[in-house]
């Protein structure tokens, strides 16, 4: 009962939040998309790592970690080193470029209405990919701390997210966003330090041993493949370039006042993050002592919220199982407001012309799809389902936003071929380790995780495609425009 | 320029955030009317400062991505090289572990700070 009572505090306490960024809000387009550009930038950097932590982060790290071992923090490093790159790569060209969704990127770069379509699919193949999981979360998490069955936390996740977006689109969520970072922090941190200290000294030192088993090997291997050196580097490919090309990471740049502003936003969340990231380790290492059945019979991504109880017994236990269970509410209400915001972004603009009603119609659409999706993903690991997000944008809009900002010789032929070729690739492989079971070896890390040659052959295809033909004469002052300052 | 010329349909989005820039969208899309004399020699030195940043600006990115290229392949290939980093401990945690938890933010972060220095030096120069 405590975990559904700080579980309504939170949406109360969002709900609030949101209404108020509502008031500030001008019912425009603009405004509704990207809040005006009027966001303080430690504000905008809470913001963005509140979005960023999702459910994978949250919940996915610590069940991944006690699933396949220490490895699997390769995730939160790939993460993180997102957003080097973020910083190095596109947050300040982008700010410039004045496009708010990667669709516009492309049209502004290369001019063709052909383009923002095939952009505006993809946003909507990344974002669903990403969505899933994040309603998986809600589902295992009500259903662990209330019993209710797993339909009903995803339906429950769905209908909050829509409602709270459709009233009050970007602004409202920026608010709640840095509000929600906040939430995660505090929420997994003192329970975490508090678990530690709680579990005394045999369970700490059993915790942190070093046995010979693949569980203490510091490389994420996928699926027993028995390559745990390529699959790291595929991972740390696919999340590192993934952050660069993530439809609403993106998006989020443009509420910077400057580009200068924008790339060291960037920079900010960089340190937000990697503070966040110490916590969820706790977890996952706590995990291996103390829930250890989770790994047979159960869901490793319930870890987070099943440890406290585990570890404290009585009141506290649940008083801490409900301060995680609300910590993990605001990562997927977070990370899913963003996500639906760009998708029905990508519905609403670049599919269909269409102003503020047809976006909110855009954004329930997009929350059902994705709720029907998640009913029969119970068994998919979050954070599986997340790579896979990353690995697509790695594999599209990370080599059309690279070449667009820095090589004028890119075309439009030569981006559509790269774009088609990455999603086909990137999708196609993830496809395939869900329905083949290959031998143990390379060939199941490139399936499972195939960014490591799907990004380099997107890249490929779009140099090479792009070579033989003429850019526009307008194409160098597009990109030189990007770079100017002021 | 007749009053039924054919205009560029652009999304609003994309439109409004070119005004709001101060920027016309035909200028971009478009070559521009030809200049004075006077004002050709000036543009001409513009774009030419313009390419001179970009490509400044791309080593610099070049050299940033590298960067990080070495410390992301470095770090887990020294992990995957050197099993013994798990049997050495720093207060009970093994080395191996501490090194791919905590040691890798403030490594990535030093990467992202050297590079928004940089290249706000090379705005700060060329805008000067």
């Amino acid at each position: 009962m405590a975990g559904l009572l700080a579980i309504g505090l939170l949406l109360a306490a969002s709900m609030v939040i949101g209404v108020r960024g509502v008031r500030a809000t001008r019912s425009t387009t603009p405004d509704f998309l990207v809040a005006s550009r009027r966001i303080a930038p430690g504000l905008n950097a809470m913001a963005i790592a509140g979005e960023y932590v999702s459910a994978a982060s949250v919940l996915g790290l610590a069940g991944l970690m006690l699933k396949y071992g220490i490895g699997s923090l390769w995730y939160a490093v790939g993460f993180t080193a997102g957003y080097v790159a973020v910083a190095a790569l596109v947050a300040g060209p982008m700010r410039r470029s004045g496009a708010y969704t990667v669709p516009d990127f492309a049209d502004y770069r290369l001019g063709s209405a052909l383009i923002r379509r095939l952009c505006a699919v993809i946003v909507l193949v990344i974002m669903w990919l990403y969505l899933v999981p994040q309603f998986k979360g809600a589902g295992v998490v009500l259903h662990l701390v209330s019993g209710a069955p797993y339909w009903v936390g995803v339906v429950l996740a769905g209908l909050v997210v829509s409602v709270s977006i459709a009233a009050g689109g970007m602004r409202s969520a920026t608010y709640v966003q840095g509000f929600h970072y906040l939430v995660k922090l505090l929420f997994i941190a003192v329970p975490a330090v508090f678990l530690v200290v709680h579990a005394g000294a045999d369970a700490r030192a059993s915790a942190l041993r070093m046995d010979l088993t693949d569980w203490g090997r510091p490389l994420l291997d996928v699926e027993d493949s028995g390559q745990p050196l390529l699959a790291t580097w595929s991972l740390l490919l696919a999340t590192t370039l993934g952050a660069v090309g993530l439809p609403h990471v993106i998006m989020r740049f443009h509420t910077s006042a400057t580009a200068r502003t924008a790339r060291r936003v960037a920079v900010g969340v960089i340190v937000l993050l990697g503070l966040f990231y110490l916590f969820p380790a706790v977890y996952g290492l706590l995990g291996r002592v103390f829930t250890p059945w989770l790994v047979e019979g159960g869901d490793t991504d319930t870890v987070t919220v099943a440890l406290p109880g585990a570890i404290v017994s009585g009141t506290w236990g649940s008083v801490l199982t409900a301060i995680v269970a609300a910590g993990a509410f605001a990562a997927f209400l977070s990370t899913s407001s963003g996500l639906l915001m760009a998708l029905a972004g990508g519905l609403s603009h670049d599919l269909f012309r269409a102003g503020v009603p047809r976006l909110r119609m855009a954004v329930a659409g997009g929350a059902l799809v994705a709720v029907l999706l998640s009913l029969p993903a119970q068994q998919v690991d979050i954070n599986v389902a997340v790579g896979w997000a990353f690995a697509v944008a790695a594999s599209t809009f990370c080599p059309l936003l690279v070449l667009g900002i820095w090589w004028r010789g890119l075309t439009a032929a030569g981006a559509a071929a790269g774009l088609v070729v990455g999603v086909c690739a990137a999708t196609g492989a993830a496809l395939a380790s869900v329905l083949t079971e290959p031998e143990a070896g390379w060939l199941v890390v490139l399936l499972a995780q195939p960014a490591a040659w799907t990004v380099p052959l997107a890249f490929l295809v779009m140099i090479c495609v792009s070579l033989p033909g003429r850019p526009p004469q307008w194409a160098e002052s597009a990109v030189l425009r990007l770079h100017v300052p002021g | 320029m007749t009053a039924q010329r054919r205009v560029r349909v652009t999304s609003p989005q994309t439109r409004i955030a070119l005004a709001r820039g101060h920027r016309s969208l035909r200028g971009l899309r478009e070559p521009q009317d030809r200049p004075g004399p006077g004002q050709e020699a000036e543009e001409l030195a513009a774009t030419e400062a313009a390419r001179a940043l970009f490509v400044r600006q791309r080593r610099l990115a070049a050299r940033t991505l590298a960067l990080l290229g070495l410390l992301l392949t470095g770090l887990s290939g020294l992990l995957g090289a050197l099993p013994a980093l798990g049997r050495l401990t720093l207060g009970g945690v093994p080395a191996s572990w501490l090194l791919l938890m905590a040691a890798s933010y403030p490594l990535l972060l030093l990467i992202a700070l050297l590079h928004v220095r940089r290249a706000e030096e090379l705005e700060r120069d060329a805008g000067s």
